[in-house]
Order: structure tokens, then C-alpha cells, then sequence
């Protein structure tokens, strides 16, 4: 319950710092209207009828058959128009908010990702590679998953806190699907084929990334961790940079040629 | 010729085993449908707990057998789980068992168009069931869950895709059989005077859904053959390293496959339909729109199926469409439901077995249209595509929904089937349980996925102390769901040697209850051909009208 609270409070007026991720809160915009339409439809059907069930119970001798009405077409009409109005505004409203979830800001980092069977292969602009694999994530002795505390920090994907990073994604067997977990946005990584997605962590920390596309065996444990920190951590932990992210143009042209 | 069959007993069951095997009697062929329909919904309900123990705590505790994992195992049995339940269960209970028993009865008809492809339809079912069988066998174990995704399905871990490819052409013939033979018998052989304004909603639904079956299965078998081709023959349609693309096998199943949930609800509708008028002594509010609307959401249902793919990477403008166009088809659903309540309005209502699981089955409906919403909404379903709440939405609308609406038929039409009457009290007894059971699992199923963005098809997860309570609950809900099944399977064959019913215990004016013995004789009805007068009407209850009939 706290959960659905928090996701109702952080919807439309909460301030931009308040933002935990992105493009969580336009997905969080879209379920808190769709939630509030939802429990008013449900309340207007749900009343009447258990009113009615009350109400129009046989009753020997009082209430033995039911009053021979056959429809009401004014009646009819308003119950077709108005839950058109309904849909073509969730509809509308949906749509505003997905150009912004697919919509990634200027500036992003971005990240090749490619998926397999059973694992993670992430590539940042300088040609670093994270790998994860399946039996990284779990513990061996226990079969249990672990929590990303514990898991290695060689195997975790470092991420800059507060700002956005644009995933393009592929596969190397099967369909995949890569799901940043707390920004609730997955695109399925599919062979062939390159896929996209952005998203950002306003707050430093560990946050998983599961395959939400089901890939055999060990699909539910295809998960890595995002780990967001300081900027400055971050490029420290990339090491050198090579070609178009390198910050002095002065350095830029010889570097490029290698790339 | 079905008449050449009739055993002289009397009854339509009264029969050798050679007479039920070569039977083409509709209601024979109809009742061998639901038997089989009902014992694989058993099965797969016996996997549905299975799954539920595995994920009750993380980790794998399912254990790993002849060269294989625990998670092989475990996505096998989800795999027979999904694919049981809806292609053996919710198609086939309606399509296969009530449609061949009562849309001949309910149309004045002596047996569907063509008895002998009704009995071929049956034995080529019978055949795929065999097949799914044999998946027990721990080398033949298909996990390719009930989706079948290329290229996943072409890996060897996915198990054998020739038997899965046979299974799924088998029943195909099947339906494709079965759908012509109740499109044809609903349009040329209702009885004098019963025109498409005087049909049982039921018997509409059941017409919409051949229809869909008739233009959507192709695409199913065209689907697993050029699969079967691509793993064994060398083309590459959905191979992307030979030219081929993995989203055709999408497009292919989709087309089939969302349509198709509207095969198994639609009935379901009808059963609603039935039950509420009968009970509530009334006129079902607004005929005319309910008819339309069944018609109207089977047409729009094929124009959504992208819904399924909103994450796949098919283009941004088509996802949008796809959104809007998914959306509309709440519209003509929102109709029935309205009409449903309104019909409750000055009613006379009874409270007996059928009518608690029709109106609890309507109400949880509701929810499932509810929340379907969000997985229309393309902005949210990014959110929670293939996650516990799109499995908790459909579960309130198969698990839930459907498979009340088929209880409630079962107990509804128990009377003309068997000659007897099921047991009351045991009847609800199983319905408030079924609810409460249902409830706490499928709620919780769907929180999870919304609140705590779990994946689905996980036989494992992190041990957040969170879900692990959230998964707790959901299988003390799948347990209480358990005892109310089990409940009502013991109220079924109990009441075989109940008290013997009447002809027409619930009074209605349907030609399947007022027109024939109970049980039904080996010809169908009392007369034949049936008559019925100029205001018959399915629904014609109100005060004085029996006088009729
Ligand atoms: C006995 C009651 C039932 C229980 C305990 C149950 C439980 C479950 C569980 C735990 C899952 C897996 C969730 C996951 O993906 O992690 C599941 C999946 C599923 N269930 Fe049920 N279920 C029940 C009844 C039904 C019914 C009646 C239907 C349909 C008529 C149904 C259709 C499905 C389908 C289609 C899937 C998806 C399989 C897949 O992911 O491929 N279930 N069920
Ligand atoms: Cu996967
Ligand atoms: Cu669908």
C-alpha cells in the first residue's frame, strides 16, 4: 500500500528534484490517471449492481418475476459515447507521455548493449566492457540469488547519477529484454535487430536489470546491476576516454583516428 | 447420419463404450469435448500449484532431472500450464463442449451440420491431447512456454519443436473442423421462426468465436510451419542471420492469438447472459446492443494484436495505433457489462449456485477489463510489460472470469445434462471460496507487478524480504482456490445420484429447457420440427408469458 501511496504522491505535482528516475515518472503521470479513471468506473458499476442484487431479491408473493423492460436506447447511447470520450483520453494522455519516455535528452550516455544466452555484454564510448553472467548474480552454494551488495563490483555497469543514459540493444541468440527495473522501461533485445531506450537515476545506488523477455534456462537470473554514482566517480571508473566523448577538441583529432 | 446411433435407452447418454467412440452425436461429442476439456483443466491446475510452491521462496527448489535443470523443469510445467489452460481448457470448454451440446438444443436443430467432421474435430483433439502427453516424458519436455517466440523456439533448449509443431497443427484441424460446423449449423439450420434477433446471446457468442477461429487459426499453423521449416528444412523466415526476421513469427501469432482471447471470452458472455436473465426473471436490457457488441468486439479484436508486441521494437507510430485501437475495444465491452447490471434492475432475483458464480464472475470481470486498460496504455505497459501484472490481469479475466462463467454453466445446465440436481450448499460453499481464494492470489499477482515491477516467468527472483511476502500470500490464495475447485469436482460427481430435476427447474422459455425431457431424449426435443410462437422469445420472462410454451 505505502508503495501505490508514494507512486500516487510522486505523480503530476511533485517537484523535479523529488524525481527519484526518469522515465519512471512519466510512466508513474500515465498509471496514477489511469488508476483514479479505474476506480471510479469500478465504483459506478460495482454500487448499482450490488444496490440492485439487495434490493430485487425474490421475494415469494411480494417479488416473483422481474418487470418486463427490454432496453432503454437514450440510456444505451450515453453509455457507448461516454466511455469513448474516456478512452480517447487515456489514449491521448498515454501518447503525450510516451513521446517522453522514448523521447532521450540531449547529451546522453550511451551504452551497446548486447544480450545472450545467459548474460549481459555492456559497451561503454570508449569501448570498456562489462559482462555479467548468470552465476554471477546468485550464489552457488545457496542456489539463491544475491543482493547487489554482494555481487562483485567487476560485474555491476556504473552509471553517472542525474543523467541520462540511452541504451542501444541487440541480441546474439535469442530474444531478450533488457528492464531497468526502478526506471520501469524494458525493450526487448531481439537478434538482428537494434533497440533503444533511455532512462536516469537522479540518486546514487545499486539498481537491478532483468531480462523481461523469457530466453530458456537460466532467464530469471539474467539480471545485472546499474550501479549510478558521482560523475567524477564515474569517468574515474571509465578510464581513459577515447573518440567523440573526449571533452578538450584540442585533444580530439589525433584519438579519433584510432577509433 | 447422428439418428442412426440412438441407443433405445432413452436418454442421450444411454450407450455402448463403441457407441461413445464412434458416436456422432452431438451431445456425445459434445460431453467427450468436456470431459477432456475438464480433466487437462485439472492438470494444469495441479501445475498452476507447482508453480506456485516454486516461487513461494527464492531460489530453485524444483529439482533438476535427466541432464536437466530445476528452471528446465519449472518452465516446462509453466509452459504445459499456460498452454493447457487456454488452448485445452478455455477454447475448447466453450467451443468443444458447451457449443456441441447446446446450440443444436437452443436453435431447434437435431445436430450440428455435419455430425461425422464433428466426430473427426474430436478424434483429431483426442490426438493432440495424446501428443501433450507424451511432453511428460522428461526428453520431449517443451519449454518454449505457451508463446513459442522464434528463434527461441528453434533452440534445442527449448525442447522438441516438431512435437510442439504437431501438437499445435493437430488442433488446429480441430478447431478449424469445429468452427465450420457451428457457423454453418447456426445459419441454416435454426428452426422455423427463430431469427438472428431471437437467438440465445450464447449461441452468438459461439457464432463470433467460429468466426475468429475460421479467419485467425491460419495464421496459428502458418506460424508453427514456417517454424517446423526454419528448425528442419533450412528457410530462414525468422532466422536474422540468414535475411530473416524474428517479429514475423510475432505478427504471425499475435493475429491468431489476441483475437483468440476473445474465442474464450466471448462464451463466457453468453453464460453471463443466460444465467442472469434466468435468475433475475428478466428480459435481458438490450438485446439488440449485447448482440451487436459480441459481433463488434470480435471485428475490433483483430485489429489490436500489436498490443502484445508494445515493446519489441516495432516502430513508435505503430505502438500508438495499436494503443488507441486496443483501447476502443472497451467500448462494446462496457456495454455488455452496463447491460448486465441494468438487467439486475426490478429484477426478481434468485441466489443459487449459478447465478453467485455468474454475478461474482461478472464483477471480477470488471477488474479484469479494468486493468487491462493499463496494458492498452503504451506509456504504462513500458512500465510492465511481461511482468506479474499483465499474468494477474489475465487471470482475473481467464482464471477468474471465464473460468466462473464456465462453473457457472456447469452447475446451470448440470440438470439437463445429467437428469439430476447438484448439491446447493456445496455449491456455494465452493463459489465464496473460489472468490476469496482467487482474489488474494490474483490481486496479489498483479500488485506485484505494477508496485514492485516483478518479471514474469520467474521461477526465481531476488530475496527481497518484500516479494518473498508477497509470494507467500499468493499461494495461500492458490491453495484456498484449490479446496474450492476440488469442491466443486466432488459436488459434479456427487450429484450423479442427486435427486432427479425436472424438465424445466429454472422456468425458462430457451427451447433447450422448454422443449425437451430431462434428461435430453436421443432426438433432441419433445416435437420435432420445433415451433414457437410469434412472441417467443429466448428471454422472455415476465409475468404470464409461459403460458405459451
Ligand atoms: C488453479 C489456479 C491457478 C493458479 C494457482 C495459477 C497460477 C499461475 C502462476 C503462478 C503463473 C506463472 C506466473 C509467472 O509467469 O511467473 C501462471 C501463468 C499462467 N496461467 Fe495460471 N493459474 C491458475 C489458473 C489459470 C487458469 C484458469 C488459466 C486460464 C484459463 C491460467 C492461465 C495461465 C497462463 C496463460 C499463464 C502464462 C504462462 C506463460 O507465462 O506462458 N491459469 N498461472
Ligand atoms: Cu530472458
Ligand atoms: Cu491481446
Amino acid at each position: 500500500m505505502r508503495k501505490i501511496l508514494v507512486l500516487l504522491a510522486l505523480s503530476s505535482g511533485a517537484m523535479a528534484e523529488d524525481i527519484f528516475a526518469y522515465p519512471r515518472a512519466y510512466w508513474e503521470n500515465s498509471v496514477t490517471v489511469w488508476f483514479w479513471v479505474a476506480v471510479a468506473i469500478y465504483l459506478i458499476v460495482a454500487i448499482p449492481s450490488v444496490y440492485f442484487m439487495v434490493k430485487y431479491h425474490y421475494k415469494p408473493g411480494k417479488n416473483e418475476e422481474g418487470e418486463h423492460i427490454e432496453g432503454n436506447t437514450a440510456l444505451e447511447i450515453v453509455w457507448t459515447v461516454i466511455p469513448t470520450i474516456i478512452v480517447l483520453f487515456l489514449g491521448t494522455y498515454s501518447f503525450a507521455n510516451f513521446v517522453k519516455q522514448r523521447q532521450a535528452p540531449e547529451g546522453a550516455l550511451e551504452l551497446k548493449v548486447t544480450a545472450f544466452m545467459w548474460g549481459w555484454e555492456i559497451e561503454y564510448p570508449n569501448g570498456k566492457k562489462v559482462y555479467t553472467f548468470f552465476n554471477q548474480v546468485a550464489d552457488p552454494e545457496k542456489n539463491i540469488y544475491l543482493m547487489p551488495e554482494k555481487i562483485d563490483d567487476s560485474v555491476k555497469a556504473y552509471i553517472p547519477a542525474g543523467k541520462p543514459v540511452k541504451v542501444y540493444c541487440t541480441s546474439r541468440d535469442v530474444i531478450h529484454s533488457f528492464f531497468v527495473h526502478e526506471a520501469r522501461v524494458t525493450e526487448d533485445c531481439v537478434p538482428g535487430r537494434i533497440t533503444k531506450l533511455w532512462f536516469q537515476f537522479n540518486k546514487p545506488g545499486e539498481y537491478w536489470v532483468f531480462c523481461r523477455e523469457y530466453c530458456g534456462t537460466w532467464h530469471s537470473r539474467m539480471a545485472t546491476v546499474l550501479k549510478a554514482v558521482s560523475e567524477e566517480e564515474f569517468n574515474k571508473w571509465l578510464g581513459p576516454t577515447q573518440g567523440a566523448q573526449q571533452p578538450a577538441p584540442a585533444e580530439q583529432a589525433p584519438q579519433q583516428a584510432t577509433q | 447420419m447422428a439418428v442412426a446411433h440412438v441407443p433405445p435407452s432413452g436418454t442421450w447418454y444411454g450407450a455402448t463404450l463403441k457407441e461413445w467412440i464412434f458416436t456422432t452425436d452431438h451431445k456425445k461429442v459434445g460431453m467427450l469435448y468436456f470431459i477432456t476439456s475438464l480433466v487437462f483443466f485439472v492438470v494444469a491446475g495441479l501445475f498452476g500449484l507447482i508453480i506456485r510452491f516454486e516461487q513461494t521462496a527464492p531460489g530453485i527448489h524444483l529439482p533438476g532431472m535427466f541432464g536437466q535443470e530445476g528452471a528446465d523443469l519449472y518452465n516446462y510445467i509453466l509452459t504445459g500450464h499456460g498452454a493447457i489452460m487456454l488452448l485445452w481448457w478455455a477454447v475448447v470448454v466453450w467451443g468443444g463442449g458447451f457449443a456441441n451440446f447446446l446450440v443444436p438444443l437452443m436453435i431447434g436443430a437435431r445436430d450440428v451440420a455435419f455430425p461425422r467432421l464433428n466426430s473427426f474435430s474430436y478424434w483429431s483433439f483426442f490426438g493432440a491431447s495424446l501428443l501433450v502427453l507424451l511432453t511428460l516424458l522428461p526428453p520431449n519436455w517443451i519449454k518454449m512456454l505457451w508463446t513459442g517466440y522464434a528463434p527461441y523456439s528453434m533452440n534445442d533448449n527449448a525442447g522438441p519443436t516438431s512435437l510442439y509443431v504437431l501438437i499445435v497443427l493437430l488442433y488446429s484441424i480441430s478447431s478449424t473442423g469445429g468452427s465450420v460446423n457451428m457457423i454453418t449449423t447456426i445459419v441454416s439450420m435454426r428452426a422455423k421462426g427463430i431469427g438472428w434477433t431471437k437467438l440465445n446471446l450464447f449461441v452468438h457468442a459461439i457464432m463470433a468465436a467460429s468466426l475468429i477461429q475460421l479467419f485467425g487459426v491460419p495464421a496459428l499453423m502458418g506460424s508453427v510451419i514456417l517454424l517446423f521449416t526454419d528448425k528442419y528444412l533450412g528457410t530462414n523466415f525468422y532466422n536474422p542471420m540468414l535475411g530473416g526476421d524474428p517479429l514475423l513469427y510475432q505478427h504471425l501469432l499475435w493475429f491468431y492469438s489476441h483475437p483468440v482471447v476473445y474465442v474464450m471470452i466471448l462464451p463466457a458472455f453468453g453464460v453471463f447472459s443466460e444465467v442472469i436473465s434466468t435468475m433475475a426473471r428478466k428480459p435481458i436490457f438490450g438485446y439488440i446492443s449485447m448482440a451487436l457488441a459480441i459481433y463488434a468486439i470480435a471485428f475490433v479484436g483483430f485489429e489490436t494484436w500489436v498490443h502484445h508486441m508494445f515493446v519489441s521494437g516495432v516502430p513508435d507510430w505503430t505502438r500508438v495505433l495499436f494503443s488507441y485501437t486496443t483501447l476502443f475495444v472497451a467500448v462494446p465491452t462496457g456495454i455488455k457489462i452496463f447491460n448486465w447490471v441494468a438487467t439486475l434492475h426490478k429484477a426478481s432475483i434468485r441466489y443459487n449456485t449459478p447465478m453467485l458464480f455468474t454475478f461474482g464472475g461478472i464483477l471480477m470481470f470488471l477488474i479484469g477489463g479494468l486493468t487491462g486498460i493499463p496494458n492498452a496504455m503504451v506509456s504504462i505497459d513500458l512500465g510492465i510489460s511481461d511482468s506479474l501484472f499483465i499474468v494477474g490481469h489475465f487471470h482475473y479475466v481467464l482464471g477468474m472470469a471465464l473460468t466462473f462463467a464456465a462453473f457457472s454453466g456447469i452447475y446451470f445446465w448440470y440438470p439437463k445434462v445429467t437428469g439430476r440436481m447438484y448439491s446447493e450448499g456445496l455449491g456455494k460453499l465452493s463459489f465464496w471460496l473460489m472468490l476469496i481464494g482467487a482474489n488474494i492470489m490474483f490481486f496479489f499477482q498483479m500488485y506485484m507487478g505494477m508496485a514492485n515491477g516483478m518479471p514474469r516467468r520467474y521461477p526465481d527472483y531476488p530475496p527481497i524480504p518484500e516479494w518473498v511476502q508477497l509470494m507467500q500470500i499468493q499461494t495461500v490464495g492458490a491453495l484456498i482456490m484449490s479446496v474450492a475447485i476440488l469442491l466443486s469436482l466432488i459436488n459434479w460427481v456427487k450429484s450423479l445420484w442427486g435427486p432427479k430435476a425436472d424438465d424445466n427447474p429454472w422456468k425458462s422459455p430457451s427451447l433447450e429447457w422448454s422443449m425437451t425431457t430431462t434428461p435430453v431424449g436421443p432426438n433432441n426435443f419433445k416435437k420435432f420440427p420445433v415451433e414457437v410462437p410469434d412472441d417467443w422469445h429466448p428471454y422472455a420472462y415476465y409475468k404470464g408469458y409461459h403460458a405459451h410454451i
